[in-house]
């Protein structure tokens, strides 16, 4: 049995059905205020036929109008109800379908770099924009709801007057469904290209002020702005076609009530003039020729709507890792903040056999590589900038994926290190420090179960204590976008901190104190050693590699050494004068180290 | 520049761009008004056709009517679908316009704003409010100006059938109207609070994609959803609160222009009672009254869109009422050719409500030395440094280039002569080159491709699939964090400054490329003034003069020959405590 692809109807049914409880009322409210132009028109024929007959009946006239505003307040009302109730309906699902995502990317099993987009503006231009697009195709089922039960109805009561004539008031809304078809088409590309063309605009403005202090400084800021001038250009001409697309589409509905109209004083002539159509008659027809097209306009938006909801499905589809529409609007469980995970069985050794990986986008990677760590001691992976610390670390902590290799935990495989190489097992601080618009407590516990007490240790031990203590509103320090407020090495040791907190079996950490002067680096690197924690070190420094107990050496890719030292015979090899800079000390540490210890 | 007057009115600055679009604007005025005036000849027509059925007339004239109705009404719409072509695309030039400005003037405040706002945020103010904007402008100049046409034929219209209705229906249309404009008073700000928390969530999201590694790998992904989701429920309940005023402000015109219709049929009512009109006359009426309606509709089903335009441009305006505090000399005094002298004199400094970070700085740089700062993170020195580019002004004292205190500089004199390495080097999402040369695309490929073998990179760049056109940045070739602190050195070659600050510039190298780094910084630093902020001694091995800072204070200054050997000096103590 073939199964039919997870499209956007599959997705619509699955938004109603996730909310149903708020989508019903909130939809019959605003059904109610689609249908109720049945009853004006009815109102108008009793009033036009009162005051038009041989014997006319003002007074009666008069009281009908009095229905009319009673009406026409019950319209309003019903349409304020839908209003006011919808955002709880619209928003909720937006929250539940972007949530989901947020923790597809942020949770679930595979590297999250191979989903998001390309710049985290755009990944938010897609948050924003595909899930509004999707869900707007549910909100309109409503709309199309009411008006079903507008047309029925008003066929009905038209027939009852005369079936010719509402049969002619049927044809132009065959042409207003048939123009929408074929221009759906047309709808959906230049929406499409709209959306990209929208989506590098948002995209190309993050760029411009994640690096405004590199143009402010260069004074670059008119050249990078003509960039979005480009940017700008190519999205109006997409914006202004789809535009016109859509009109097309409107101009057709509107057009099919006039020509009804048209038709029916063309047709109704005769019969009017020999009394067998009213003026109360007409007044009906023409009032329900207007809101007759509702349906086929609904219809067509529907279907423009459609188109749009395919499109943004399959790009919201891309933030699952296996890239499935159906993750896109599937069932989750609600957020558990409970404890903190039981940590299991404790860190005797890790093992990497024969990692190899790519960074995507480039050929550049590791290849081959066996790595062991062994219970409390510092391993440290070193190698000139490009030799592949970084993408070594990322590819075992499952952040970039393997094309092969296999990693065990105490002699067990791990099947998938992206989910099982997390705290209380292991906790990671990466080569740019990444914190949060939020409090320094909040950036470091970032919902680890640890109380003050622990963030404040986490903290000390990460030799932030001094800074914290200068810090008028302590651990309630807010630190601005992109920890902004802080120095660069204040931002490496607070990720630290964020990973110590976690008080994990093993610790990762990449370059992280590239921005420290000397005497901090040189503390952080010795409390560390000191804490008898197991770590795993991406670094170049001579401060982290006097206190390896095993050295890495890459070289393009591959393992070019691999020895464990005693502590002091590497002392001993980086001992140099102090005079003489460490500059150069770092360098005979990587000579006197590398090829000592050649693996061949 | 945009004049102070326009930025107080964010309307007015879409007046004046609107004002620039005025020949791209007349083909939209000519559509538009062919698309008004023929709809307003439709009930006129049905009018006569109406009296004369019930007179009895030939059909041949009831058929003519007839098909002059439909022949109108055909007309009418190709004229509408041409006015909405015509002032969709000058709605988009404005607004494309207005957002190349609001993103110059975003970009030309100080960095003290760009810490508060996350690039998330930014996207909100620089392309969703405008594009609320858009929205609107383009369906305000073909539905809200045909509507007000419209309303203003038909008014006309009713007036010539008999005054006092005229009069009475032009009641309905100003009360609908008062009712309106109170109503939105009241409804704006609450559109002004959801659009905020809208921005904060989605800049918070920005910020966590950016962040996305970390919070996998620290297995803080849940927590992160829990807090989306908190932020959610604020944007849903600032949302309820808004549409429940918006929806109250719909309801209600609503019942004001059934009314208006009501009593104009009352009055049509009376007035054929008394013999005074026809039947034909009342249907035109009733159509007439439709007709205002339907405008009226339109803009009250584009109020929510108001509305939101109206927070739009507020918060335009609030972000275009930012003022930097950096201003530009009206006459700036140039800098001399050849080397500058650097000097702080009695600098203190203080962000915005915070304690001092320098207090009574003074340093001398005579031209063509290098100073090296060292202290502990946090003691000042990254500031010092912003100081020297005039990214902040100080507090107190002044930072003197070559004798000119940095406030006389022109801009673009000081963006040619002072350039830095700073400590998080942003890659652009665009190619080496320009990442290089700062989308400058007069530079010639040979400075470029100079400035790279200066830092060392040219194995590297020879290695690039695509040489100079290689993409870089988020979506291009990955580069680890040192060869992104080498495209930046090559920055700085290529824009041969008379000052270079180098703020931790070589502190993510590893020690092969540090020491080519360590040449090709000797190179660049020969013969010009240097800064250079390090945290690490090494970096400091080239340079002539050494500062140490504590706490923001300068406590010891002098040459490194001398610092290095005084036994007492506390350079000579960092030495010596900083080697193990």
């Amino acid at each position: 049995m073939r199964e039919r692809p997870f499209g956007a109807w599959r997705a619509g049914a699955a938004i109603a059905a996730h909310r149903a409880r708020r989508y019903l009322p909130s939809g019959l409210a605003w059904a109610a205020g689609h249908a109720m132009p049945l009853f004006t028109g009815l109102l108008l024929k009793a009033i036009f036929d009162r005051v038009s007959g041989d014997q006319p009946a003002y007074a009666t006239g008069l009281g009908l109008l009095a229905v009319l505003v009673a009406v026409e307040a019950g319209r309003g009302g019903a349409i304020w109800v839908g209003i006011a109730v919808w955002p709880a309906w619209w928003q909720s699902i937006g929250a539940w379908i972007r949530s989901g995502l947020l923790e597809s990317v942020l949770c679930d099993p595979g590297p999250p770099v191979t989903r998001l987009p390309s710049t985290p503006g755009e990944a938010v231009g897609r948050l924003r924009d595909d899930v509004e697009d999707l869900i707007r195709f549910v909100d309109i089922w409503v709309d199309i709801a009411g008006a079903a039960v507008f047309t029925a109805a008003a066929l009905v009561v038209m027939a009852r007057i005369s079936v010719p004539l509402t049969a002619v008031a049927l044809l132009p809304l065959a042409g207003v469904l048939i123009g929408t078809r074929a221009l759906s088409r047309t709808i959906r590309r230049s929406h499409e290209r709209m959306r990209e063309r929208g989506s590098s605009v948002t995209g190309l403005i993050a760029d411009l002020f994640a690096g405004v202090l590199a143009l402010k400084t260069a004074g670059a800021e008119a050249r990078a702005l003509a960039r979005l001038e480009a940017g700008n250009a190519a999205r109006r001409h997409a914006a202004v076609r789809a535009q016109l697309a859509v009109n097309l589409m409107q101009s057709f509905s509107g057009a099919s009530a006039q020509v009804t109209t048209g038709l029916l004083l063309l047709l109704a002539a005769g019969a009017m003039r020999q009394g067998g159509f009213s003026v109360g008659d007409l007044a009906l027809f023409t009032s329900y020729a207007a809101t007759l097209t509702n349906l086929p306009r609904w219809l067509g938006r529907t279907l423009g709507a459609h188109r749009e909801a395919g499109v943004a499905l399959g790009r919201l589809a891309r933030f699952d890792a296996d890239r499935r529409p159906e993750a896109v609007v599937a069932r989750r469980r609600p957020v558990p903040t409970g404890p903190a995970p039981a940590p299991g069985e404790r860190l005797r050794r890790l093992e990497v056999r024969g990692l190899t990986a790519r960074h995507p986008g480039s050929g550049a990677g590791v290849f081959d590589v066996d790595l062991t760590v062994e219970a409390g001691a510092l391993t440290v992976v070193t190698g000139v900038v490009g030799s592949g610390k970084t993408t070594l670390i990322r590819a075992l902590l499952g952040l970039l994926p393997a094309e092969s290799g296999s990693i065990r935990w105490n002699g067990a495989p791990v099947a998938d290190p992206g989910a099982f190489l997390v705290p209380p097992r292991v906790a990671y601080a990466g080569q740019v420090a990444r914190l949060f618009s939020a409090t320094l407590a909040e950036n470091v516990a970032l919902g680890w179960p640890a109380g003050e007490a622990d963030v404040l240790a986490a903290l000390r031990a990460a030799q932030l204590a001094e800074d914290l203590a200068e810090m008028p509103a302590g651990l309630a320090t807010v630190i601005g976008s992109r920890g902004s407020r802080l120095s660069g090495g204040q931002l490496q040791r607070a990720a630290v901190a964020r990973a110590l907190v976690r008080v994990p079996d093993l610790l990762v950490l990449d370059d992280v104190s590239s921005a420290l002067d000397q005497a901090t680096e040189e503390r952080l690197w010795r409390a560390l050693a000191a804490s008898g924690l197991t770590c795993l070190v991406a670094s170049h420094r001579p401060a982290a590699l006097e206190r390896a107990g095993r050295v890495v050496v890459l070289d393009r890719g591959r393992v070019v050494s691999d020895q464990s030292l005693p502590v002091a015979s590497l002392q001993a090899a980086t001992a140099v004068s102090p005079s003489a800079g460490s500059g150069s000390r770092a360098s005979s540490t990587e000579r006197e180290v590398g090829p000592a210890n050649e693996r061949a | 520049m945009i004049p102070a007057r326009l930025r107080r009115s964010p309307w007015l600055l879409v007046a004046a761009q609107l004002g620039a679009e005025r020949w791209r604007l007349l083909p939209a005025g000519a559509a538009l008004l062919l698309g008004t005036a023929l709809p307003l000849a439709g009930p006129q027509l049905v009018a006569r056709f109406v009296d004369e059925a019930v007179a009895r007339a030939p059909l041949e004239a009831l058929l003519a009517l007839g098909a002059a109705y439909l022949a109108v009404a055909l007309a009418g719409q190709v004229a509408a679908v041409a006015a909405a072509y015509t002032a969709g695309g000058a709605a988009w030039r404005v607004t494309n316009r207005l957002r190349e400005r609001v993103a110059a003037h975003a970009i030309g405040l100080d960095m003290a704003y760009h810490g508060r706002h996350t690039p998330g945020e930014m996207i909100e103010r620089v392309d969703g409010d405008l594009l609320g904007l858009t929205q609107f402008i383009s369906s305000f100049v073909v539905q809200g100006l045909s509507s007000l046409m419209l309303l203003a034929g038909t008014l006309v219209l009713v007036w010539r059938v008999d005054p006092r209705l005229g009069g009475a229906l032009s009641v309905v249309v100003a009360a609908g109207a008062v009712t309106l404009a109170v109503a939105q008073r009241r409804v704006v700000p609450h559109a002004v609070v959801y659009r905020e928390e809208t921005a904060q969530m989605y800049g918070a999201v920005e910020e966590r994609l950016a962040g996305a590694e970390e919070i996998r790998a620290n297995g803080a992904g849940r927590h992160v959803v829990a807090r989306f989701l908190e932020a959610a429920r604020r944007v849903t309940r600032a949302e309820t609160r808004w549409q429940v005023r918006g929806g109250a402000v719909l309801a209600g015109a609503n019942l004001v222009f059934a009314l208006g219709t009501a009593a104009l049929l009352a009055a049509g009512i009376l007035l054929r009672q008394a013999g005074a009109i026809t039947v034909g006359t009342i249907v035109l009426l009733f159509q007439y009254a439709q007709m205002v309606r339907a405008p009226v509709e339109q803009i009250v089903g584009q109020a929510k869109q108001l509305h939101e335009a109206g927070a739009s441009a507020a918060r335009v305006a609030g972000m275009l009422g930012e003022r930097p505090e950096i201003v530009w000399p009206r006459s700036p005094v140039p800098l001399p050719a050849g080397p500058v002298s650097l000097r702080f004199e009695d600098v203190t400094f203080a962000y915005a409500g915070d304690p001092p970070v320098l207090r009574r700085v003074r340093l001398e740089l005579a031209a063509g030395r290098s100073l090296g700062i060292v202290g502990r993170t946090g003691s000042g020195k990254t500031t010092l440094a912003r100081l020297a580019l005039r990214l902040y002004d100080p507090t107190e004292g002044a930072v003197r280039l070559a004798g000119v205190d940095l406030r006389d500089v022109g801009r673009d004199d000081l963006t040619r002569r002072v350039r830095m390495v700073s400590q998080d080097v942003h890659l652009f999402a665009a190619s080496l080159r320009d990442n290089v040369t700062l989308f400058d695309g007069e530079v010639p490929d040979e400075a470029v491709e100079g400035a790279l073998a200066s830092v060392g990179l040219r194995r590297w760049r020879d290695a690039l699939p695509d040489g100079l056109d290689t993409p870089l940045g988020a979506g291009g070739t990955g580069l680890s964090a040192g060869e992104a602190q080498l495209v930046a050195l090559a920055r700085v070659f290529l824009a041969d400054p008379a000052l270079v600050v180098l703020d931790e510039a070589s502190s993510r190298l590893d020690p092969a490329t540090e020491e080519a780094v360590r040449a090709a910084t000797e190179r660049l630093l020969a013969g010009r003034t240097a800064i250079v902020i390090a945290h690490r001694l090494a970096t400091l091995g080239g340079v002539d003069d050494v500062a140490v800072m504590e706490a923001g204070r300068v406590v010891e200054h002098g040459p490194r020959a001398e610092l290095t050997d005084g036994r007492a000096s506390r350079f000579a103590g960092l030495l010596a405590a900083g080697v193990p």
